[in-house]
């Protein structure tokens, strides 16, 4: 395969993969407004569980322990190791999101997330610590039987339809009632509260969708790279996809996956004209963090929406009531054509048909 | 100041033949501390169903307090708040709200980076679509549920002169058009009991005249019980005829305004002050 080819394709796999990511993180933030700095945690025991679930016994002998390696198919352990985030986001949720605010909320979560960490790291018989996994069987390649290449390709066609499923899925979410109902939580906890919303519960349900969404496509990561340890899933990761998500625009679903698409791009590239030679290499890495957090800033400070703002809700002109009888009397405030001509629609993301996607689930 | 609206005073003779379930709203000897302030002290009113009932008081009379007391946004540390025969005292806000009983808030709180309407839709409580699968689903008895909260939120909005600002998002509302569409919104909700935390403040006469237009609209047209915790006594002279007179924590008169004008404690603790 010629080396742009293989660049492009590694690009395109991430793409697909933190695409999936940042769909979840969209959930708990974009809709429900949960501010969850664990997300990469919750990708890491989806990574960790499914590859534990497919791999064989450990052998430590070979200086490998671990714990499971069951030898499951990929679907299966798939499924199990979303479940698996979707239970610890349960757990967390349970005990931290009824009685902390977004802010206090966000500290709980960077030290469970720090505390998982330092777990695996360290409890080496668990995930085999800071050497991490490898070896994890490639996903429907017993029944294939590829070579290398093709299975590259096969394995972005496999990380685009998982791509593709959460994309619909959330869509679906985000244009029903409930997602309405996670969105009034966003806005103002205390108007859903007063309209009858049972806010904790939202929310739980909101951190529970997110983190499953996080636990497929952490699985797919691990099974991509191939060699996984705690190191790829510092708190530094979590802000990587929450630059994702802010830059390509939170609350809209193309947004979050375009974000996705730039950002690690931006990230390996950013470096690229360093004069590296006498800088050490752990430098590259820190000026890489570094970008990450200039761009979030410029994100907020200058285009807080993202660059694919929010869709706007319009009501379908076939929903509309028949034109008015004259009112009788009313007086007072009227609403003139005046106050509509500052229209602040200019915030749409320009598709022709936006203004079609209206309240009508 | 001008006597009793007639409609008014109909509304309140109609309302005098008391019984258990002429009472909506019943306060009963409630009280909760701020640390060594009692903000609510042994309180107790009652509320007539039908009614437009005010709530009045000087700066720190506790009518704030007790309004997210009944609402649930506070915990009493003592009494009761019996809501339509049940005690609601010890529901979180979510609950209150679910059994009927409604409020909006001193300052108006709008779902901001939402459309009117969705403002407006997503105040209905038995949303089917609100459970995570039937949302998903979409099937075909949650899209005609959500078709028709979509002709009731339309007509509404028609009703209170938003419908041209339907697909506006809220939070690029005139703060008179925030106040309208918050009441829009909870009157979408159909409650049996309305408690709006000054709803006159801070808006011009006028629209305040169709506020209040509205608000006996929706009293006559849905049966909507109104409680109104007010500083403009203009307005709680013209739409309610029961006023509760609270001071220091406790409710010290009850009455039409005529009334309470005569009454020494109330004249005492705050018409006179002015």
């Amino acid at each position: 395969m010629p080396p742009l080819v293989f660049y492009l394709l590694t690009l395109a796999v991430f793409g697909a993969i933190y695409g999936t990511l940042a769909l979840g993180l969209n959930i708990q933030w974009g809709y429900t407004g949960i501010l969850d700095f664990m997300y990469i945690a919750f990708v890491a025991v989806g990574g960790y569980v499914t590859s534990l679930l497919m791999l064989q016994p450990s052998q430590p002998a070979f200086g490998e322990t671990y714990v499971l390696g069951l030898n499951w198919p990929f679907i299966p352990a798939l499924l199990v190791g979303g479940l698996a985030s979707a239970l610890l986001a349960f757990i967390v949720g349970i005990l931290a999101l009824n009685r902390l605010r977004s802010d206090y909320f966000a500290i709980v979560t960077v030290s469970i997330g720090l505390v998982l960490y330092t777990i695996a790291g360290n409890d080496t018989p668990i995930v085999n610590g800071w050497d991490g996994i490898s070896g994890i069987p490639q996903p429907f390649q017993d029944a294939l039987n590829l070579d290398a290449n093709s299975y590259g390709f096969f394995f972005l066609g496999l990380c685009i339809v998982i791509l593709i499923l959460v994309y619909i899925f959330s869509e679906r979410l985000y244009r029903s009632p409930f997602g309405r109902a996670l969105r009034s939580v966003r806005e103002d906890e205390m108007v859903a509260q007063g309209l009858g919303k049972n806010v904790f519960a939202l929310r739980l349900k909101a951190f529970v969708i997110g983190a499953f969404i996080a636990g497929i496509g952490g699985a797919l990561l691990v099974i991509y790279v191939d060699a996984f340890n705690p190191s790829a899933w510092t708190t530094g990761e979590t802000f990587f996809l929450w630059a994702a998500l802010l830059l390509g625009g939170s609350a809209n679903n193309r947004g979050a996956m375009l974000g996705a698409l730039i950002v690690p791009v931006l990230f390996a590239e950013a470096t690229r004209f360093l004069p590296t030679s006498n800088l050490p290499p752990q430098y590259i890495d820190a000026f890489r963090y570094i970008a990450i957090g200039v761009l979030l800033i410029l994100t907020v400070r200058f285009r807080p929406q993202g660059i694919l703002a929010e869709k706007r809700f319009r009501v379908r002109k076939s929903k509309l009531l028949a034109p008015a009888v004259a009112t009788a009397g009313g007086g007072g405030v009227r609403i003139t054509d005046a106050d509509l001509a500052d229209d602040p629609g200019t915030l749409d993301d320009g598709s022709p048909h936006a203004g079609e996607e209206g309240n009508t689930l | 100041m001008s006597q009793t609206s007639p409609d008014a005073a109909a509304r309140g003779a109609t309302a005098t033949a008391h019984s258990a379930d002429t009472i909506i709203l019943d306060v009963r000897n409630t009280s909760k501390s701020f640390g060594g302030l009692r903000a609510v002290d042994n309180c107790s009113f009652t509320v007539t169903r039908g009614s437009i009932t005010g709530l009045i008081g000087p700066n720190g009379a506790g009518k704030s307090t007790a309004a997210n007391l009944i609402t649930g946004f506070i915990r009493a540390d003592a009494g009761q708040i019996m809501f339509d025969g049940k005690d609601i005292a010890h529901l979180p806000p979510y609950r209150v709200a679910l059994r009927g009983l409604t409020r909006t808030f001193q300052i108006t709180r709008e779902l901001e980076r939402m459309t009117v309407t969705e403002n407006m839709m997503a105040a209905p409580h038995d949303q089917l679509g609100e459970s995570f699968w039937l949302g998903l689903l979409g099937l075909p008895a949650v899209r005609k549920q959500e078709n028709e909260y979509l002709q009731r939120a339309l007509q509404l909005l028609r009703d209170f002169d938003l419908y041209d600002l339907r697909d506006e998002y809220a939070g690029n509302l005139s703060g008179g058009q925030r106040r309208l569409l918050e009441l829009a919104r909870v009157v979408m909700a159909q409650p049996k009991l309305l408690l709006l935390d000054e709803p006159f403040a801070g808006i011009n006469p006028v629209l305040a005249s169709r506020l209040s237009d509205y608000i006996e609209q929706m009293c006559r047209e849905k049966g909507i019980t109104f409680l109104i915790i007010e500083h403009n006594l203009a307005m709680v002279e013209r739409l309610c005829h029961t006023v509760i007179v609270m001071a220091l924590g406790r409710t010290i008169a009850e009455g039409t305004m005529a009334e309470l004008r005569q009454n020494a404690a109330v004249v005492d603790a705050y018409l006179g002050e002015s």
